[in-house]
């Protein structure tokens, strides 16, 4: 099919119909809204349920009933949305229930701005909810991976039995772009343990509590054994001109748009550097860091926060090479120029 | 007719020897059976309290969710899976405070599923604190004092936000519990059913006795299709009336939703062709 000229955020609806999405239970919120509202134009005749709920509570716990049943379910919503979905999120993870949340992800902390950041990162990819659990994170950086990992979220949650979230900034949600669709998806996994309505599917209780300690360490090291399966499967990254290079920065989202602009102009006067953008989240490419490490390259982390995924970065490389920070915050959004002198800034310590 | 014992699981209540919720389980069971529904058909969903181990206790889907979201959780199931019939239960302390927000846009939807709220005015499962129903100067242990608030009108609220079918029973009346709960179930729509059922651990001043005592029956010329009259009964301090207050036939929330769908014969393929196009 030719190239759609959309929104990020359409791009999101979108591609949760090609995916087979069945229901979309949503609470308006900016910059996430059209998400929402691409949903309620689009998922009605398509067969499919939107619902605007009472709150963003209100829709993740419509979420978990419809996981429940076994259909492909989303929500969406931007930052202190999310903070308000924490207690259904960790519910949902307890109980083992597939279903995709999309942040776009917008300024705080408290009410904010409605401007692009990422300093969502530490609440979805450490958790942010309570308990012992561990979301699956992708982070798009254009339209298309918008439409693509949406699919890519609602095949791992249901391979996983596990939420899958697409952590976007606002940037990339507002963004158009063109778009090319993939084929709809038409085959579903069995899901013998959702409450389908026949006699071959009954399950006495979907729930997360496990009263006894033993049974609960046991119900947890069962979600950490999957977590592993996770970490060795479905790590994603793209490199750019990492190879040669003496700086790697590292960065998400939008951010890793612009250094590749960045990286071209310091490239084009023989600066060795390159970029490791990890597209999974969690899991983390840690490993690949490692082995960057390894090799004796330094290391650029550039966030829309005050630095959090750069903690992962140092962990990652075990602080055995330096890894600096650079940060803006309030909806800033660094430009091209800031960039390349950040890139020339940490490369005279290389 | 189905034997009410196919619907309990092996699972023994938890509950207090002599609570009013044993009561409840057994007129639900009686009406599962009289409404004839396979085990599978069933969904009974419930939040956090002592009643919201109700799932536990029935051998049916269960959904032991999260503290005051048992109905947005229902009304997912419901959107998801229409053909299920969903049950949720709970209590006045999850129903009405966390989870108030829940109830009145459930019922202003009109969600076709029964909410049947095992009504206790305290707080049973974290031991004795004040609950939206508990009346003015209740001593608890979170109200030493005195409770300084007032008690919310479940019934008013329910009907007020555009319920269906709003009832009331007593957990001393077992009897006429099924046949509100039986009506429930029967009714298309969002059917809710406050039962007075006292923890008689907790709770010493709202007890079988006193429920028995305070209330009395709607008057048998009680219009049920009479909206206004039917709040008034629910307003009415002075005695709580128990009995079917309002029954009303509106379209549910999945007919407005079945409506939307696309029903001019194409494949689905189709449509989604058009849709990432940007039509529809």
């Amino acid at each position: 099919m030719a190239k759609v000229f959309i929104k990020g955020n359409e791009a999101v609806v979108k591609g949760a119909l090609l995916a087979g999405c069945k229901a979309y239970y949503g609470y308006p919120i900016t910059p996430a809204s059209e998400i929402a509202e691409g949903a309620a134009l689009y998922f009605q005749p398509a067969g499919s349920t939107f619902l605007q709920a009472e709150s963003e509570i209100g829709a993740i716990n419509m979420v978990y009933g419809a996981a429940s049943v076994g259909i492909r379910v989303m929500t969406a919503s931007s930052s202190p949305g999310i903070s308000l979905k924490m207690e259904g999120i960790s519910y949902a993870a307890g109980s083992e229930l597939p279903c995709v949340i999309v942040d776009i992800s917008r300024g705080g902390p408290g009410l904010g701005n409605i401007a692009p950041e990422q300093g969502d990162y530490n609440q979805i990819v450490k958790g942010g909810g309570h308990g012992n659990y561990q979301l699956i994170v992708l982070a798009p950086n254009c339209a298309q991976e918008m439409c693509d990992l949406t699919m890519l979220a609602f095949e791992l949650a249901d391979k996983y039995r596990n939420p899958v979230v697409v952590l976007a900034d606002g940037f990339i949600g507002q963004m158009m772009e063109p778009v090319e669709f993939p084929e709809p998806v038409t085959e579903f996994p069995a899901k013998p343990w959702a409450a389908g309505g026949t006699p071959e599917t009954y399950k006495n209780l979907i729930t997360s509590i496990d009263l006894d300690p033993d049974d609960l360490e046991r119900h947890i090291n069962h979600l950490y054994a999957k977590y592993a399966e996770v970490e060795a499967n479905e790590i994603r990254y793209e490199e750019y001109h990492s190879e040669d290079a003496d700086l790697v920065c590292v960065a998400f989202g939008v951010v890793s748009r612009i250094l590749q602009s960045a990286i071209d102009m310091a490239r084009a006067e023989g600066k060795k550097v390159g970029m490791l953008r990890p597209i999974t989240l969690w899991p983390f490419p840690e490993k690949k860091l490692s082995e960057l490490a390894a090799q004796g390259k330094q290391f650029l982390v550039v966030e829309l926060n005050k630095g959090q995924m750069v903690h992962d970065v140092r962990l990652a490389v075990k602080h055995s090479v330096p890894v600096g920070s650079y940060g803006r915050v309030g909806g800033n959004v660094p430009t091209l120029k800031e960039l390349y002198e950040q890139i020339l800034v940490h490369l005279e310590g290389v | 007719m189905n034997s009410p014992n196919m619907y309990k699981s092996a699972v023994k209540p938890t509950w207090c020897a002599g609570c009013g919720d044993y009561a409840v389980l057994s007129a639900t069971l009686r009406a599962f059976a009289e409404m004839g529904w396979a085990n599978e058909e069933i969904v009974a969903v419930s939040g956090i309290g002592c009643s919201s181990r109700f799932p536990f206790f029935l051998k049916t889907y269960g959904f032991h969710s999260i503290h005051g979201r048992a109905l947005p959780v229902a009304t997912g199931i419901k959107t998801a899976r229409p053909e299920l019939n969903v049950v949720a239960f709970g209590g006045d302390g999850d129903g009405f405070a966390i989870g108030a927000g829940h109830f009145v846009h459930t019922a202003r939807r009109n969600v076709d599923l029964t909410y049947i709220v095992m009504d206790n005015h305290i707080y049973g499962l974290t031991k004795g604190q004040t609950s939206p129903t508990s009346g003015l100067h209740f001593k608890t242990k979170s109200s030493p004092y005195g409770n300084v608030e007032f008690a919310i009108h479940p019934l008013v609220a329910a009907l007020s936000s555009g319920a269906t079918y709003v009832a009331r029973g007593l957990s001393s009346d077992p009897k006429t519990l099924k046949e509100l709960f039986l009506g429930a179930m029967q009714h298309r729509g969002f059917a809710m059913v406050d039962v007075l059922s006292p923890c008689v651990t907790y709770n010493k001043v709202d007890t079988f006795k006193t429920f028995r005592d305070r209330s009395k029956p709607l008057p048998e010329d009680h219009d049920v299709t009479d909206l206004i009259g039917a709040l008034s009964m629910a307003m009415d301090d002075t005695v709580m009336h128990t009995g079917v207050f309002y029954r009303a036939e509106k379209p549910v929330l999945g007919d407005h939703l079945e409506a939307l769908k696309s029903k001019d014969g194409r494949e689905w393929e189709e449509i989604i062709e058009g849709i990432l196009r940007g039509m529809t």
